[in-house]
């Protein structure tokens, strides 16, 4: 295999990486969430546009409340980042309403955000279940911010639970067809 | 809200505010993302919410309540969907409801034979 030391410790967090559902209530430390969201920033968007918005919190009262609005969340979150996408600014770029699109780019934010985790040891689930218009509340969202996904953040705690099902191992080559 | 312990008028509540609250919230926005999910989410969903209800009202329930959360309810897999094995999965399910009858059969007419 081709490329550097530095290279493959990429790969390796690639590869190593896993949804964390189940987090210790050891607090995340300010630092190690910013620096999730600061690799965030860096994480690729159409045309360089940003539309997307990252609100962070690790206050234990409001991620109480987030979860219980965000039925797809069963772990316990000591910290959480959710991806919004700002619409107003959408549109000012010509995207329709219901652009598909700008999901893409919650896509590659949430990806981002999932290996920085990696990268410092902290355990992260993404969370889709959830009622965007109660998010909006909770979170206080500025109008037109859509919450698209959440990013739970937390310690990884020793016991997890099982994976959602068992199956056997995908490999690349499952995954692609070639072409001439 | 009180939500009591068998038929028994003074028996302590099993349920507080805070946790009823969290359970209704939810059911309510489960209800609502459940339109946009796949639909082998519904049984997730609900299971998840028996599993917080149970988890909220064992440490003041009876012992044999507080035994069934513990056993039937606690067995069936957090994540478990039917897509692979529907019919395992079915009956996993169909054996936690004889369960549950049999819990409440001999909680709420525990003289019938």
């Amino acid at each position: 295999m081709t490329g550097t030391p530095e290279g493959k410790a990429v790969l390796d967090a690639i590869r190593s990486r896993r949804v964390v559902r189940a987090v210790t209530d050891e607090p995340v430390a300010r630092e190690d969430l910013e620096t999730v969201l600061d690799a965030g920033r860096w994480a690729p968007t159409a045309g360089n546009r940003h539309l997307q918005r990252f609100v962070a919190t690790d206050d234990p009262t409001t991620l109480r409340v987030l979860r219980m609005v965000s039925p797809g969340m069963l772990q316990h979150p000591t910290a959480a980042i959710t991806i919004c996408t700002d619409r107003p600014r959408a549109a000012a770029f010509g995207f329709p309403p219901d652009a598909t699109g700008l999901h893409v780019d919650v896509g590659t934010a949430a990806a981002t955000l999932l290996l920085a985790a990696h990268a410092i040891g902290l355990g992260a689930g993404p969370v889709t279940s959830f009622s965007r218009a109660a998010v909006g509340v909770v979170l206080r969202l500025p109008a037109g911010w859509v919450p698209e996904m959440i990013v739970c953040l937390g310690h990884p705690a020793p016991v997890t639970p099982a994976p959602m099902r068992a199956r056997p191992r995908l490999t690349w080559r499952d995954l692609t067809t070639w072409v001439p | 809200m009180e939500i009591r312990k068998g038929q028994d008028p003074v028996s302590p509540p099993v349920l507080d505010e805070d946790q009823a609250l969290e359970l209704l919230a939810y059911l309510v926005t489960a209800a609502r993302t459940q339109i946009d999910e796949a639909a082998e989410y519904g049984p997730l969903r609900l299971l998840t919410a028996a599993r917080r209800l149970g988890a909220a009202i064992a440490p003041r329930a009876s012992a044999a309540t507080a035994e069934f959360v513990a056993g039937p309810l606690a067995a069936v897999p957090e994540l478990a969907v039917p897509r692979d094995g529907r019919e395992e999965y079915t009956a996993g399910l169909d054996e936690l409801c004889r369960a549950l009858a049999g819990h409440l059969t001999s909680h709420f007419a525990p003289d019938t034979p």
